[in-house]
């Protein structure tokens, strides 16, 4: 009996740590959502897609079938394609935003479906390999195998998120991105250009986008639809976390990965996309308003 | 939330002032265009017969998200749901019963209308994008769901659906009459939800909930009763898709089959009369032929399509306006 139990922790505890992981990736695409949610009201159904189409740019940049550059030059002309392309989307559907957010959540799917549709143009259909330079190493440490690449996700994660964070807290960006969050109307009167923010919070999101992408490609392989299938996760984890709170969407992209890797190890690997709609449906009937909404009712 | 259903509504033709008049045109130009497709298949070949076949099916389909914005507001990505649960519906009774479309249709009918309540039940407190996600998620749950049920569904390679309706007829012609009398069948049902009372009450509770409230209907009665009809005429779209293609399988039922439909109600403005149905049905039919021979250029056509005429729903108020206040103005 006692051994049963000793047997499912030692299982528990690597699933939970690989969870972590993962989750950590789902976080930072969720944390991309949920910011362009929480200043414009616009679900990004493209963000997926746009962030495949970046990391297919740095494998076309790196490997030769674009361009012959080092890893981090490629890295850097992405991540200016991906700003200009957030740039050019919100100029387009900005005039939108401002009449229905529901209209301009479904341009979006426009945006995705081009997005997809240069990539097949330019990269075809084919499956290509994009690895991280990081250093081979691995350590056993308390029954957990970690891996150097473990803790490249982990400290990439950290000081994105731990930036994000700082700039929204203390910043004067993100003391507007959160006036405007809260009303815009008030924080228009105040004389902010809520543009401008939002712009800010799609070029970050798309950047949070293909940080999230690149590394989660080292543990599959990219295809057209790799990343996009992985934004779907930080979908449910922006949902889970109530989709307005950048904090819910860490701790709803850590609880996906882990109960996503619990899922697949415990009960079956084939239904998980089942298991994320039960999932999604359940946090929005349970938390509607997040995982880490206050409990309802007012203070007197 | 209610703000951008309000907007939605705001799209060209529901903008016509001239109501009656334009509703007479919209139907006199429906009856034109039937009579012209019911003697189409003796004038042109095959395999444009077969297309147009499918054309009807996914006009049904276009309907299907169509009445969920017009009568509910609400946009789903999810229909490839309920188009995959009426084509099972009539694979499933083909092939193991022996049966054809006139007893599987009913039934893909009633199955599409449970599976849209019973969807509708867990997100009746959702609305706009929230439940644009939670549809997304429930098609994105349904290739694997019929993978996995492959003692039912047949698994990848699908199913063949090859009992015909009226022997001896030859088969494309019944494909395409079959679908075409389904097409029109639910556009008749529409009109008659339009005047009916309780199509009333379903726009009452969606332009106006508060009043809608104090003459007794339960907003939630309304999405339930919304989404129990577009499932159900998303049922009778996958029917006709299995019998039109004579093949079922999960890849026709992907989360981009559902993405495909909203391009499609956008491209037809989400009407719901025959010729806009068919203008949305063609275009996902028809581009993919024209641009069979590079498929790349699918997903990049249909975005911008979608894009295209958002935007001019969203400008052409504008334009027109401009323009008639220059004119007034000279």
């Amino acid at each position: 009996m006692s051994d049963g139990l000793g047997n499912i922790l030692l299982d528990l505890f690597p699933l939970m740590w690989s969870g972590m992981i993962t989750g950590c990736l789902y976080a930072l695409g969720a944390l991309g959502l949920v910011m362009i949610f929480k200043s414009s009201q616009v679900v990004n159904f493209s963000h997926g897609n746009v962030a495949g189409f970046a990391a297919f740019l740095i494998y076309g940049f790196s490997s030769g079938v674009l361009l012959n550059l080092s890893w981090g030059v490629a890295v850097l002309l992405a991540m200016i394609a991906v700003v200009a392309i957030a740039f050019l989307i919100y100029a387009v559907i900005s005039p939108l935003v401002f009449e229905s957010e529901l209209t301009a959540t479904i341009s979006t799917l426009g945006f995705g479906l081009i997005a997809q549709g240069a990539t097949l143009l330019i990269f075809g259909a084919d499956i290509v390999n994009l690895d991280l330079p990081i250093p081979r190493f691995s350590m056993s440490f308390l029954g957990l195998f970690i891996t150097g690449y473990d803790l490249t996700v982990l400290a990439v994660a950290v000081v994105t998120i731990g930036t994000l964070f700082f700039v929204v807290d203390y910043t004067k960006l993100g003391i507007a991105f959160r006036a405007i969050s809260e009303n815009p109307f008030a924080a228009e009167v105040c004389g902010l250009n809520l543009r401008s923010i939002h712009l800010f919070s799609w070029i970050v999101a798309a950047i949070l986008g293909v940080v999230g992408a690149l590394l989660i490609v080292p543990t599959t392989f990219l295809s057209v639809t790799t990343v996009a299938a992985f934004m779907l996760q930080a979908f449910a984890a922006a949902v889970i976390g109530g989709f307005a709170s950048l904090p819910g969407s860490l701790v709803g992209g850590i609880l996906i990965g882990i109960l996503m890797n619990l899922f697949t190890f415990y009960v079956s690997a084939e239904f998980t996309s089942t298991f994320l709609l039960v999932l999604i449906l359940l946090a929005l009937n349970v938390f509607p308003n997040g995982i880490l909404a206050r409990a309802g009712g007012s203070r007197v | 939330m209610s703000k951008s259903s309000a907007s939605i509504e705001t799209m060209p033709g529901s903008a016509s002032g001239n109501h009656a008049r334009g509703w007479l045109a919209a139907s006199g130009a429906d009856y034109l265009l039937a009579a012209v497709l019911f003697a189409l298949p003796f004038l042109i070949g095959g395999s444009w017969t077969f297309a147009l076949g499918i054309c009807f099916a996914n006009s049904i389909g276009v309907l299907a998200v169509s009445v969920l914005v017009r009568y509910g507001g609400e946009v789903s990505i999810g229909h490839s749901f309920f188009a995959a649960v009426g084509a099972y519906a009539v694979a499933i009774l083909d092939t193991r019963y022996g049966l054809s479309l006139v007893a599987s249709l009913p039934l893909a009918l009633v199955l599409g209308t449970v599976c849209g309540v019973a969807f509708a039940w867990p997100s009746r407190k959702l609305s706009g994008i929230y439940l644009a996600v939670s549809t997304m998620a429930l098609a994105l749950a349904v290739p694997e769901l019929i993978n996995n049920a492959d003692w039912l569904t047949g698994g990848y390679e699908g199913l063949y659906v090859s009992q015909s309706v009226i022997p001896g007829v030859e088969a494309s012609l019944q494909r395409y009459y079959a679908g075409l009398l389904a097409l029109i069948a639910v556009v008749y049902g529409l009109r008659r939800l339009r005047h009916s009372r309780q199509g009333l009450t379903l726009l009452l509770a969606k332009q106006h909930p508060a009043a809608a409230d104090a003459f007794g209907t339960r907003q939630v009665w309304a999405r339930i009763a919304v989404m129990g009809i577009s499932g159900g005429i998303g049922g009778v779209c996958g029917a006709i898709l299995a019998f039109a293609g004579s093949t079922v399988s999960p890849s026709s039922f992907t989360f981009w089959t559902s993405i495909f439909l909203l391009v499609g109600s956008v491209v037809s403005f989400y009407g719901l009369s025959l010729t806009r149905a068919l203008v949305g049905g063609a275009f996902l039919t028809l581009v993919p032929q024209f641009l069979s021979a590079s498929g790349a250029w699918i997903p990049v056509l249909y975005g911008l399509a979608l894009l295209g005429m958002i935007l001019i729903g969203h400008y052409l108020p504008r334009i027109r306006s401009f323009l008639f206040a220059s004119k007034g103005g000279a």
